[in-house]
């Protein structure tokens, strides 16, 4: 059984209430109290210790009219609100990049990290296209997202689906998942919102990852909200790297044999 | 003792946590995450917040460059490796390469070159041994090292570099102890032999394709250059430290010419790389400032006069200085660049607009 979350950004109202949750039940240290200036986002970004963000993107009204989303209501501008959270991947970067075989999928389909065989190698963190994974220097191991897998065990829907108000986030398994934001997507392009789109929900959407568990309805381009627009799992290259490798290293080989053998001529030569 | 809450309350933990312990049991998900220093837990956060953007000032540079990013934050997590995995490769590269020509010295030339075989052996387990404890170092969890042999995982060429590590280091350290013995355990010293140089190549390429196997796009765009580089930078970087070693003329004569090739093709593996990876002209923008661009660059001159000195001059240790300085400053130019090209989310969106390659 697949569960993942569908996360609805046109619902989003952009309440954190969806941070709060998973920090209170996940018990994660607060990542410190900046004040960035960046719109209401003060999270910044997921890693360690944060495992769901709201990003809040800000968009001037232009003269073709106002763009969709939330209008601020305090000036000429509309508000995007995205909560961002790991998407563990039908094919993930981390896992696969993984040496220890700390990072496992479960039963629920959802890639975990289990942090009494973690060491800390770090390799997982830039293996991720999405920038989500992160190691904690104080604590040496990496951690993320693991959609709630103690709640999962029972029965629970995660705490961030749980808290959200406005069923932005979605919980549920993944074939029903996908029917409903298929509809949705088809109710919005009724109402003549055409610029909504679902971002990662299978295979043939976005074959570098192979599908997303947790995949999104957005309504701009996928770098507005800081999500790469085409993100590829590096470890479908990782054959053409081997074969570079063993290619050049014939020329390693090439380049001894020829001087043990130049300098045993050099030799008999001189012997001569 | 009082407190302010009342009697029977203890004072929080100060782990960013705020769980009154007398109230509230850790056991989340997240609980187990020990915390020593709040602010100093995520170096990356306070450069993310420098780099942040008023949305004014972000939607002025989305409209200048007509490429859209989130505030200028980057997408990626910075890799978290420290000095210690640049210079792993520098070891690792040598020991791997020293392997080999250990190994078709002693094929190849017999008894004839055994000083130039018995350097090569000593050279790998030395640099083994201390590419080794620089792995370990690195770890954020040192103690837990041996995790790295619970299994065997190939798809990750972290995974696969282990065991060529570790079977590497087994037989070059049975050729330094047993391949000048007579008899069978001679025998059993020239089969190490020949195992290490086996596992050299790789040993001194999978770095390569290890980097090359991230997000990060100039490492993941440099995918099939990047293990060419490694491996002719090995090769340079064993024949100049060989030069060194108290051996035969002639044998000096010949680490000078593998040195020779290995910094020849590691100048071309440079261009090879700047061309690759440059499809998309923002990825190599780490490779052009900054300090990776000085390392860089830098690599190249430092490089290219150890070829001239070793070549055409007699001062051969001059030049053999010159280019383990390059080839030390080439795998930290890597190693800063992806740093740096990690931190530039515009280089990432470029290349997945850009048409795929052939």
């Amino acid at each position: 059984m697949a569960l993942g979350f569908f996360t609805d950004t046109t619902l989003c109202i952009g309440c954190k209430a969806c941070e709060v949750a998973c920090k209170q039940w996940n018990q994660l240290p607060d990542d410190g109290f900046a004040f960035t200036g960046m719109s209401y986002d003060n999270t910044v970004h997921l890693g360690a210790a944060t495992w769901r963000h709201v990003a809040f993107v800000e968009r001037t009204v232009t003269a073709s009219g106002p763009p969709s989303g939330q209008m601020s209501g305090v000036g000429d501008f509309s508000w995007l609100f995205l909560s961002d959270v790991c998407k563990h991947c039908e094919r993930a970067g981390c896992l696969e990049a993984c040496p220890t075989g700390s990072l496992v999928r479960t039963e629920f389909g959802t890639v975990y990290v289990q942090p009494d065989i973690c060491n800390g190698c770090g390799y997982c963190v830039p293996a991720c296209p999405f920038g989500v994974i992160a190691r904690r220097e104080d604590d040496g191991r990496a951690w993320k997202c693991t959609l709630c897998y103690d709640r999962l065990k029972g029965d629970l829907e995660p705490a961030c689906a749980k808290a959200c108000p406005t069923d932005s986030i979605q919980f549920g398994e993944l074939a029903t998942l996908r029917h409903k934001a298929q509809a949705r997507v088809e109710a919005l392009h009724d109402r003549g919102m055409t610029e909504a789109y679902l971002y990662g929900a299978d295979a043939a959407a976005q074959p570098g990852t192979e599908g997303l568990h947790c995949f999104f309805l957005l309504t701009d381009r996928p770098e507005v909200y800081n999500l790469p627009p085409d993100p590829v799992v590096p470890t479908r290259h990782t054959k053409e790297s081997w074969r570079a490798m063993a290619a050049s290293s014939l020329g390693l080989l090439a380049a001894a044999t020829v001087v043990v053998l130049g300098a045993r001529l050099a030799e008999r030569r001189g012997r001569r | 003792m009082m407190h302010p809450h009342g009697p029977g309350h203890t004072a929080p933990r100060p782990d960013g946590r705020n769980i009154d312990p007398a109230l509230g049991l850790l056991e989340g998900e997240g609980a187990l995450a020990k915390v020593r220093d709040l602010a100093g837990a995520f170096p990356g956060r306070a450069g993310r917040l420098m780099e942040a953007k008023t949305p004014a000032d972000a939607l002025a540079r989305a409209t200048a460059t007509g490429l859209p990013t989130y505030y200028d934050q980057p997408l990626l997590q910075e890799p978290v490796w420290k000095w210690y995995i640049p210079a792993y490769f520098y070891l690792g590269g040598l020991s791997g390469a020293a392997s080999v020509l250990g190994a078709v010295a002693e094929m190849g030339g017999g008894r004839a070159f055994r000083r130039l075989a018995q350097g090569c052996h000593l050279v790998s387990v030395a640099g083994e041994i201390l590419g080794t404890g620089l792995l370990i170092a690195d770890l954020g969890r040192p103690a837990r090292f041996l995790h790295m042999m619970r299994v065997f995982r190939p798809s990750s060429p972290m995974s696969v570099g282990t065991w060529v590590l570790l079977g590497s280091g087994a037989f070059s350290t049975g050729a330094l102890l047993l391949s000048r013995r007579s008899g069978a355990l001679g025998g059993l010293g020239h089969v190490a032999s020949a195992g290490a140089g086996l596992l050299g190549l790789a040993l001194s390429g999978y770095t390569g394709v290890l980097l090359a196997n991230t997000a990060v796009p100039l490492w993941q765009e440099a995918r099939k250059s990047l293990p060419s580089l490694f491996l002719a930078a090995s090769a340079a970087s064993a024949g100049e430290l060989l030069e060194f070693l108290p051996l035969r003329r002639i044998e000096r004569k010949m680490a000078r010419h593998f040195a020779a090739m290995g910094q020849a093709a590691t100048l071309v593996s440079m261009i090879a790389l700047e061309r690759e990876a440059g499809r998309v002209p923002r990825v190599t923008r780490p490779l052009r400032r900054g300090l990776p661009g000085a390392l860089w660059q830098g690599a190249r001159l430092l490089t290219a006069a150890g070829l001239g000195l070793g070549l055409l001059s007699r001062r051969h240790r001059l030049g053999a200085l010159l280019g383990t300085a390059g080839a030390i400053a080439l795998r930290f130019a890597v190693h800063h660049a992806g740093k740096h090209s990690a931190r530039d989310p515009r280089a990432s969106f470029a290349v997945q607009r850009a048409k795929p390659r052939p």
